[in-house]
């Protein structure tokens, strides 16, 4: 069920090892827990930046190279190595947070600020989890598109029936994918941000009477296909929550610096901008402006500079997209984006017999999107089940944090 | 030689024979062949033919009925068979037929999903409510309460609420969400379109509609979207209305509309076919994360007592379904639907235990500043005990959450003084549908520390009153209360027999204390050989003459009538047991003094006689103070 567990537990046993050999947590023991805490962030999010097998970011959609990248940067298996990033940071930070500690340190000055912020900052990623996972199902649909196209254009002999099927699933795709967030809010009905019951409803009545009509036929499902499954909440929104998450958000300073404010302050980095990747990845309620939102720590933090870097990449590629508005900046993603665009250009410009050079090209293109649908096909689902995990771990952590300020005040209670 | 050679030629001319035979054969075969080409090509013009007129077409073929929609699918299934047919054959020159055949094959494959489509649309019944409403307005109207008050607050009588008694006792109800006429021309579009290739176009068209239907399900309920963070601002009002509602939707919405969404799929796609179920999942995995993120938000939220009957419903929900969830997603597509189920139903769970103890503690830490006026019954006494009341409706689920987690919580509880006792023991065995003796343990001992906490609060709250007499009233006042209400109720199976003994004891015990502190002075008045109960007031009386006791009586009477007319018994038979005994123990020592100096004794030292007394006596504890001076100084 929980596979980050096992590597959870043997780190706490091995870090309340060494507390209880110092009977008393003097200063030096949490100066160097804190020293290695910050490496592991460093070494974890390097390793993220630039992966073994790096591979430069191609832009050639045909060619091999772009296939075998398996994980660049935002693809489905970097995300998820991302969200084990996040466990592992997350389960070590808890570990120095509350392991062998006098509980009511963590509800004095600054912590009695400190830590509410962080566990507001932790249920508003739980609804981000939760926006992200719908994302994804949305992500689950241009996969199946996609392989309607495939399975069309893979027919032999490919004729004018099978390319107007391939045509037909790719016009969706390519539609679905290059929705902007509003867009598909309004366009699609589907409750999102302003996307009350009462546009679903005249928009179910209006399927009903219109069923018939040739209207329905072609491309006008996107809208419905995408339905209502992403919607969080009325008015819900990525990018504000975001945003509020990291308003309040400042390195500690002075003596601060030194002590627990600095680890909450890394964790909380991480988990904002954890978040961040993640509604950029996928499609996410009302996102706009997000490529911009999100303040980097500074610079000359050495654990940062990874996730620093990481930041840039992803928002230089997000700005891009933005202009022309995209679903979501996932490697896959974007790269079924490019291929059904040119698959629609040779569907187009399909004549059988096709063009032997055109045709080569197409099947190319259609492995390479039989590729992609296969990925997605193994890594959609455990990445929503990851995403299901730091959910769950973002749960308890906090009901662990709660736990112990609730012993902290009766601790404290007599004294008052 | 003649012969042979005639021999020879005949051969030659049967050989000749033979050949020319088998060549004929050869080629007629040849002809054979070419005819059947000739027909495939025929039929394949016939049916492309059909399927492209048909195209042209925009009405909907099945708006025809059942019968022209079945020619349509013969043609396109001979299509299919004849499309195999050519496949079959490698002749290079049937490409050209067999692409063509394709194209048509596409188009017919486009124009069903269209009529797939319509027939989903238009034949889509309503989810009427009335459909399977009997067992749910049991349930609703059980839930009906007043506002919940906070904690301690005042008159929360309101708080009883008997929840359905229907629970656990599921009944499977599976209604038409299409017109049943419909389902076998679906079922012969789907199985054409899977039998072509079309099985993702096929899944995308019916899950697109059933969710559309579902939609417009959750919306006749009201079903809101709501983040965590939304749930986690909710007053309690707001977020009380949207409990009520949840259970109502996740009953309906499992108990009939899964099931019966269930059954359209098999019906349309077959029982083993894993469409139908991919369909399912597909459908109403988006609603169903929705409702348990709602669970999720809830178990989340601040552990206020008031919400404890609300969280308890909803993990008695969830806990009552748990087999029919368990049924619908048991295969892999849906297998994280039961996952994330269960994790939320654990964590309601955690979260109603978390909440009860967290009501104990409160009753603990509840600390009045001032004496509540009259000695009455204090809210808080009210409170808890009509809380215990209401949770009796959850017994079951409550004990066995207790249950679960006790062997920690006996290490920081300790155990009530009065803990289990065997002769309640077998009194439960005796009460109706127990089926173990021992069916509330864990609740019946948490309930008996709560009663402890409530007292010792009470005992607290009690050492506020400067007035002794005022104390014992109030103590009386509440600990009766307290025994009446579990006498009354379902409580009285949890606390069982020995503890209201021992509770009527002690309101008895404070009742005499009352008589002793408030009358014993008084009286102390009328007694002249004054050997001695008395104490205080009456020490100075020893040497007192008759009249000076008559006034010294009259005086302490009028100063008692005047306070606990003020105080308040407002339970009228104990108001009335109080006063008989008061005025069983005034009376007699008054009648017997009065008569003994009436004659000696000026009037005017005389200023009550017995029915006089009798009648004042009845104003005690009405909670309306009173003074005797002007009515009765005359």
């Amino acid at each position: 069920m929980r596979p980050a567990q096992d590597n959870q537990g043997s780190f706490l046993g091995r870090i309340s090892i060494r507390r209880n050999q110092f009977v008393d947590v003097n200063n030096e023991q949490e100066q160097e827990d804190l020293e290695l805490f910050q490496k592991h962030i460093a070494d974890r999010f390097t390793e993220l930046l630039s992966p073994p097998s790096q591979q430069p970011p191609s832009d050639e959609t045909n060619t091999v190279a772009s296939v075998a990248a398996t994980d660049q940067i935002m693809s489905v298996t970097w995300l998820r190595k991302l969200m084990d990033v996040f466990l592992c940071c997350e389960a070590e930070f808890k570990a120095i947070l509350l392991m062998g500690r006098d509980p009511t340190q963590i509800s004095k000055p600054p912590f009695d600020r400190l830590v509410p912020e962080m566990l507001d900052r932790s249920i508003k990623a739980l609804d981000i989890c939760t926006a992200v996972v719908n994302g994804i199902d949305s992500v689950r649909h241009y996969q199946r598109l996609a392989e309607i196209a495939v399975a069309a254009l893979e027919q032999r002999p490919l004729g004018d029936g099978n390319v107007r099927r391939a045509k037909r699933a790719l016009a969706n795709l390519v539609v679905a994918l290059s929705l902007e967030d509003k867009e598909n809010v309004s366009g699609g009905g589907g409750g999102g941000g302003g996307g009350n019951k009462t546009t679903e409803r005249s928009w179910s009545f209006g399927r009903r009477s219109g069923g018939s009509s040739a209207a329905s036929k072609g491309g006008a499902t996107i809208g419905q296909l995408k339905s209502s499954s992403w919607s969080v909440g009325r008015n819900w929104s990525a990018a504000k929550q975001i945003h509020a998450m990291a308003t309040n958000l400042t390195p500690p300073r002075g003596n601060e610096a030194a002590g627990l404010p600095q680890p909450m302050f890394i964790m909380s980095t991480v988990l904002v901008f954890v978040m961040w990747v993640l509604t950029a990845a996928v499609p996410c309620q009302e996102r706009s402006g997000l490529a911009n939102h999100l303040p980097v720590p500074p610079k000359h933090l050495n654990w940062a500079q990874s996730l620093i870097g990481i930041h840039e990449k992803i928002g230089d590629e997000w700005k891009k997209k933005e202009k022309k508005g995209s679903a979501g900046l996932m490697e896959e993603m974007t790269r079924m984006e490019k291929l059904g665009h040119s698959l629609i250009e040779f569907a187009d410009g399909f004549h059988y017999p096709a063009e032997k050079d055109a045709a080569e090209s197409a099947t190319a293109q259609v492995a390479e999107m039989a590729e992609i649908c296969r990925r997605m096909e193994e890594e959609l689902v455990p990445l929503q089940q990851q995403i299901r995990e730091v959910f769950h771990r973002i749960v308890r952590s906090r009901a662990e944090i709660l736990e112990v300020l609730e012993q902290a005040g009766k601790l404290s209670a007599p004294v008052v | 030689m003649g012969e042979f050679e005639v021999d020879g030629e005949e051969k030659l001319i049967v050989a000749a024979e033979y050949l020319i035979k088998e060549l004929r054969s050869v080629i007629s075969e040849d002809r054979d062949e070419e005819d059947e080409i000739d027909e495939v090509e025929q039929r394949l013009n016939v049916v492309s033919e059909k399927i492209m007129t048909r195209d042209v077409d925009e009405s909907m073929i099945w708006d025809f009925g059942s019968d022209e929609g079945n020619l349509y699918l013969d043609a396109v299934n001979e299509l299919r068979s004849l499309i195999d047919r050519i496949d079959g054959s490698s002749n290079g020159t049937e490409k050209l037929s067999l692409r063509k055949a394709h194209d048509v094959l596409q188009t017919a494959m486009a124009r069903l999903e269209e009529e797939f489509k319509h027939l989903l649309v238009e034949n889509r019944l309503p989810f009427e409510l009335e459909h399977s409403s009997f067992r749910s307005i049991e349930a609703d109207h059980g839930v009906e309460e007043g506002s919940v008050a906070s904690f301690g607050a005042a008159s929360t009588e309101d708080l009883i609420l008997g929840s359905s008694n229907s629970r656990r006792n599921s009944v499977e109800i599976v209604v038409d969400l299409i017109n049943p006429d419909v389902i076998s021309d679906l079922k012969n579009i789907a199985d054409t379109m899977i039998a072509s290739g079309y099985d993702r176009e096929c899944i995308q068209v019916c899950t697109m509609v059933r969710k559309d239907a579902l939609d417009e399900f959750l919306y006749n309920y009201e079903v809101e979207k709501l983040s965590i963070e939304d749930v986690l601002k909710m007053d309690w009002a707001t977020l009380n209305t949207n409990i009520k509602k949840w259970v109502r939707v996740m009953r309906k919405l499992v108990q009939i509309y899964l099931l019966s969404e269930k059954s359209l799929g098999n019906q349309i796609f077959g029982e083993l076919n894993e469409i139908g179920l991919i369909c399912f999942v597909d459908t109403v995995k988006a609603p169903m994360m929705l409702l348990l993120n709602f669970g999720e938000a809830v178990s989340l939220g601040p552990r206020q007592p008031e919400k404890l009957l609300r969280i308890l419903e909803m993990y008695e929900l969830a806990s009552e379904l748990l087999p029919e969830i368990d049924a619908l997603f048991t295969d892999h597509p849906g297998s994280s639907v039961k996952s994330e189920y269960r994790e939320v139903m654990r964590r309601l769970g955690d979260c109603a235990r978390a909440t009860f103890l967290e009501f104990k503690s409160k009753i603990a830490s509840d600390v009045s500043s001032h004496p509540f006026p009259g000695g009455a019954i204090h809210p808080l006494t009210n409170y808890v005990m009509n809380y215990l009341m209401a949770l009796t409706d959850y017994s079951y689920t409550l004990n066995s959450l207790l249950m679960e987690h006790d062997d920690v919580e006996d290490l920081t509880i300790p155990p009530s003084p009065d803990i289990i006792n065997p002769v309640m023991v077998e009194e439960e065995s005796t009460y109706e549908n127990s089926s173990s003796p021992e069916k509330f343990l864990a609740m019946t001992r948490h309930f008996y520390t709560i009663t402890s906490v409530l007292e010792a609060n009470l005992q607290e709250k009690s050492k506020l009153y400067r007035d002794v007499s005022l104390r014992h009233i109030f103590l009386l006042n509440n600990i009766h209360y307290m025994s009446r209400k579990v006498l009354k109720s379902e409580l009285r199976h949890i606390f069982g027999d020995k503890w209201n003994r021992k509770h009527t004891w002690k309101f008895q015990q404070q009742a005499t204390e009352y008589e002793r502190a408030t009358w014993l002075p008084v009286l102390s008045f009328l007694k002249e050989d004054s050997s001695g109960s008395g104490s205080g007031s009456g020490s100075g009386s020893r040497n007192l003459r008759p009249r000076e006791r008559f006034q010294g009586f009259n005086t302490a009477f009028e100063e008692v009538y005047k306070t606990q007319t003020g105080w308040l018994i407002s339970d009228e038979s104990l108001r009335e047991d109080v006063r008989t005994k008061a005025s069983m123990w005034v009376i007699q020592a008054y009648w017997t003094f009065y008569s003994r100096h009436k004659n000696s004794v000026g009037d005017r030292y005389i200023k009550y006689s017995t029915d006089d007394l009798e009648k004042l006596l009845l104003d005690l504890f009405a909670g309306s103070s009173k003074s005797l001076n002007n009515s009765y100084r005359r």
